[in-house]
């Protein structure tokens, strides 16, 4: 199944959804985005730190360095409540989008 | 809301541990990928080596969250730091820069420094802007009479009708001399006399004591003084008790009544500032509209809220025309103005000002034309970093800023320097511009000249990267990137850019040399002026005993009192005639050449009706007069010592005067009303008065015992040093006068000098503009064909290779400096032959468009400038092919 390059700006949404779920480090992420999408959608690792970095300067998350699991050290990032806020304003205005795609699509 | 707050806190205070644990983040990214990827079945190679690509550049990830974490400022310091150490590793061309820049701001700076003193800073009073100068203006001849005096008629008659000023005062010319006292020499005051309005108008207040009020404006009660700030410090050490005291002048002394601030000077920033206001006084014939006209006063007022100038003109013209109905003889040619007071203190200078403010404006756009092509020349060569910038995710703007960012370090550093260099140059200038330019003593390197530099530099960088910037980040695109990194290859780009830059300079270059050209021939003219005299080695000076009063209680009346002072005014003369070092000495009365006085008198010729308004300049010489000054005698005989007091009464006149009055006829035995009747005895040549820039004036002279001198300026030619010689001349005079103050000692040659000041300092401003524009326009000329040789290298040694003799390589290089140059020297000189007749007035007896001024600059120009493309050439032409292809 050939993976879909992420529409501009969905990466953030993308992001507080993974982490409403609980708090995770990068790579978890990564991978969450691709479990969650059956394999469709693959964050570009590369723009996946600058948009996390980007959502904590906006405060929509918040990170900590810890131990993980094999005890190595790693960036987990939690959401906020001013990220859940976010992500239900932008999940809302993504189904809205989403819905007047499929309308303007399946228009016979 | 707040919980954001929080995190935008904490993320900004936690930005710089952050920022170092990014690596460890990436890390470990890495290293779970690589986990599961052998999970998943590779190799440990291969894990690692698809982790690494799925993830793309660890730096650029890393690179691209410092940035965003970055602060604003910790960005600007890294720029900063980037620009400061690219700029280290190329030091010739960061020197060259730092040069060019300095010299730019660095005149800029200093030229706005006197703009900014002298014209544009606001007057340091109170509410200023409300203060306005109201004027007489001669409108039949603007030009003659600027300084727009008022008669104390008109004066008086103002200020008693007008309703829009809240305050009017008159200021006028007054002398304090101060007897000797003790030990101390006796001293000359810079006296101004003042209506008692004068303070309020100028909303100052004394420190100590009071100011005048209306009683003190009558002859009675004018025997007061306020004094200034610099004089109490002076004379009395700052003492409060000053209040009450004497200033023990001449005639009589003057209570002081006040003092007043530092900061309060009239008139504003002189160089040698007023040290008392006494209360004028108003004469019987000053109240009188007779037939006789003085204007003397300048006046001065403060508009009333909600009056516009505008409105104060209009009713200062209505006053005007109703006091031309009550007396026709008065207002023919004259009418009232108002003028915002700065505009008053400023006009005689504003447009000369101005223009040294744009020749400086040429040469610093010649700098920035020169920093543009070094710029170009330096982003083409980096190539290389482009690319590999621009490959580790550089944006366009990115690109941009490091351009900008090395522009604006050169331009702060030359700025800088450029600062220091101008408070340095800012003494050195002042004394030579001329004393009567008002403010010179508000001049200085401040902080609003060093805003005016910082935003300079500013601008300038802007300026001068502009171009290059756009390059810089333009190429990024379609850079051929393994070409580039290759070597030391240069980016693609139109090389006629940097053509057009170097003509720019050339051409603003030709315009400032024309320019200079033209001040220097100017001033070779003035100099070299035939005055009719020789003012060299001849010291002149004033010995004005206080009329109405003799030295010894001897005297009887004004008669006696003339006789007498005529009789020490001789002994004067004989002393100073005997003192080792003196040639030939006279005492004279009237107004001496070169000093800017002037006595006329009416003047007739028996038998004859001459046209109204024919005077005469009024000398009265002892016999040695023309002898001192280098006068020559052309007919007739000059005065001896036989023309005395009871004598026959004999003039001698000048050629002016006898072509004038007598054309075509000896006036020799001729007599002339020139007070009493005289005859004609010698006639002397012309001697232009009023400086080199003036006519002869029709003079006419009488024996100086045979006039009614009660004091005169005594002049001596010296053979020697005129500082050896004046304690000599000085006891001589305070032999027979005590005490007496000398205002005027100084050397007719010092006269003449500052007669020329304004076309000597033009002459060297303007010339050292344009020399500054063209050794920058050939620094240029210089830095782009080298860089062009540099280029071609290769190229040359190839050619040179297959057979090309030196001298063809040479002429191709020097053929492509050549466009350039003349190219900008024919732009350069259409320019100038239109910005040209806008300094005409500043100019003296040559014309805007004098073609041997153009010529000269255009040789001047070809020749340094291929004579800064040949060195470069040279090298080219001797390139070594071997060397050259081996570059490859």
């Amino acid at each position: 199944m050939p993976r879909t390059d992420l529409l501009q700006g969905t990466l953030d949404l993308l992001l507080l959804r993974v982490l409403s779920t609980g708090p995770n480090h990068g790579w978890g992420i990564a991978n969450r985005i691709r479990q969650m999408s059956a394999d469709g959608l693959a964050a570009s690792q590369g723009s996946l730190y600058p948009a996390l970095h980007r959502l904590e300067l906006r405060g929509d998350v918040r990170s900590e360095m810890t131990a993980s699991e094999n005890n190595r050290r790693a960036r987990v990032y939690t959401i906020t409540r001013a990220g859940r806020k976010r992500l239900e304003s932008e999940q809302r205005s993504w189904e809205r989008f989403a819905l007047s795609m499929r309308r303007v699509l399946d228009h016979e | 809301m707040l919980n954001r707050l929080r995190a935008y806190i904490r993320g900004v205070t936690l930005r710089n541990r952050i920022a170092e644990e990014l690596d460890d983040e990436v890390a470990f990214h890495l290293q779970q990928e690589i986990d599961a990827n052998v999970g998943r079945g590779m190799t440990p190679a291969e894990a690692a080596r698809r982790a690494r690509a799925d993830l793309g550049g660890v730096a650029q990830i890393t690179e691209s969250v410092r940035e965003l974490r970055a602060l604003p400022l910790a960005k600007l310091a890294r720029d900063l730091k980037y620009a400061c150490r690219s700029l280290r590793a190329a030091p010739g061309f960061t020197m060259v820069a730092v040069i060019v820049l300095t010299l730019g701001i660095g005149s800029a700076t200093a030229v706005y420094s006197l703009v900014d003193g002298i014209v544009l800073r606001g007057l340091p009073f109170r509410d200023a802007g409300r203060l306005v100068a109201v004027g007489e203006l001669n409108f039949k001849d603007p030009a003659a009479f600027d300084s727009r005096l008022v008669a104390p008629q008109n004066f008086i008659d103002w200020q008693a009708r007008q309703s829009v000023f809240s305050g009017m005062a008159a200021i006028g010319y007054a002398g304090v001399h101060l007897r000797a006292e003790g030990d101390r020499e006796p001293e000359i005051l810079r006296a101004q006399a003042v209506t008692s309005e004068f303070f309020t108008v100028l909303g100052a207040s004394p420190v100590l004591g009071r100011t005048f009020t209306r009683e003190n404006e009558v002859a009675a009660g004018a025997r007061v003084a306020v004094i200034s700030h610099g004089l109490w410090q002076r004379r009395f050490g700052g003492a409060p008790s000053v209040i009450g005291q004497q200033l023990p002048g001449q005639l009589a002394d003057f209570e002081i009544l006040g003092v007043m601030p530092a900061s309060f000077a009239y008139p504003v920033g002189a160089l040698e500032p007023t040290d008392v206001w006494l209360p004028s006084v108003f004469e019987a014939e000053d109240r009188v509209r007779a037939n006789s006209f003085g204007y003397r006063l300048q006046v001065i007022a403060r508009l009333k809220d909600r009056v516009s100038l505008t409105q104060a003109q209009a009713q200062m013209d209505q006053i005007t025309a109703a006091l031309a109905a009550e007396t026709p003889r008065w207002f023919t040619d004259r009418r009232a103005t108002v003028e915002p007071l700065q505009d008053a203190v400023t006009r005689p200078v504003r447009r000369w000002m101005l223009m040294l403010l744009a020749a400086v404006a040429f040469v610093l756009l010649i700098a920035c034309a020169n920093l543009a092509t070094l710029m170009l020349a330096r982003v083409h060569a980096r190539g290389r970093e482009l690319v590999i910038r621009s490959a580790l995710g550089a944006s366009r703007w990115d690109l941009v800023r490091v351009v900008l960012v090395e522009g604006l370090v050169l331009s702060f550093a030359g700025a800088a320097l450029g600062a220091f260099a101008a408070w340095a140059a800012v003494d050195a200038v002042r004394p030579l511009l001329p004393a009567e330019v008002p403010r010179l003593g508000a001049v200085a390197v401040n902080l609003r000249v060093l805003s005016a530099a910082a935003l300079a530099a500013v601008a300038c960088a802007l300026v001068f990267t502009a171009v290059p910037a756009l390059q810089f980040a333009g190429r990024a695109a379609g850079a051929p990137a393994a070409r580039l990194l290759r070597g030391n290859a240069a980016l693609p780009g139109p090389r006629w850019v940097r053509g057009v830059f170097v003509t720019v300079e050339v051409a603003l270059a030709v315009v400032l040399l024309v320019g200079s050209g033209l001040f220097v021939a100017s001033f070779a003219r003035v100099a070299t002026v035939d005055l009719g005299i020789d003012p060299t080695s001849v010291l002149s000076v004033r010995v004005r005993p206080p009329v109405g009063t003799c030295p010894n209680q001897r005297c009887t009346s004004w008669e006696v009192a003339q006789q007498r002072n005529r009789g020490l005014l001789q002994e004067v003369l004989d002393r100073a005639r005997a003192t080792p070092g003196v040639e030939s000495a006279a005492m004279m009365h009237g107004g001496l050449p070169l000093r800017g006085d002037l006595q006329t008198i009416d003047f007739g010729i028996p038998g004859r009706t001459l046209p109204r308004g024919q005077d005469l300049d009024y000398n009265a010489i002892t016999p040695d007069y023309f002898r001192v000054l280098h006068v020559p005698l052309l007919r007739g005989r000059s005065f001896t010592d036989e023309d005395r007091a009871g004598s026959e009464p004999v003039a001698i006149i000048n050629e002016a005067a006898a072509q004038r009055f007598f054309p075509g006829e000896d006036p020799i035995g001729k007599t002339i009303s020139f007070q009493g009747v005289r005859r004609i005895v010698g006639v002397v040549g012309s001697i232009r008065h009023d400086g080199p820039e003036a006519n002869w004036r029709r003079q006419g002279f009488m024996p100086f015992h045979q006039s009614t001198a009660v004091g005169g300026t005594l002049v001596v030619r010296l053979s020697r040093e005129p500082g050896a010689v004046l304690p000599a001349i000085k006891a001589a005079i305070w032999s027979q006068f005590p005490g007496l103050g000398l205002p005027d000692v100084e050397t007719l040659e010092r006269y003449r000098s500052q007669l020329i000041a304004e076309r000597r300092f033009n002459m060297l401003a303007i010339g050292l503009l344009g020399m500054l524009g063209i050794a920058i326009a050939c620094t240029g000329i210089y830095g782009v064909i080298g860089y062009l040789v540099t280029q071609r290298t290769q190229e040359i040694g190839v050619r040179m290779a297959l057979g090309a003799m030196p001298a063809m390589i040479l002429r191709s290089v020097l053929g492509h400096a050549a466009v350039c140059v003349l190219l900008g020297l024919g732009v350069g000189l259409m320019g100038a032959w239109l910005v040209s007749t806008l300094i005409a007035g500043f100019l003296f007896e040559i014309g805007p468009h004098n073609p041997i001024v153009y010529a000269a600059v255009a040789v001047l120009l070809v020749a340094t400038g291929l004579l800064a493309a040949a060195v470069p050439a040279r090298r080219a032409s001797r390139v070594d092919p071997l060397t050259a292809l081996r570059l490859e």
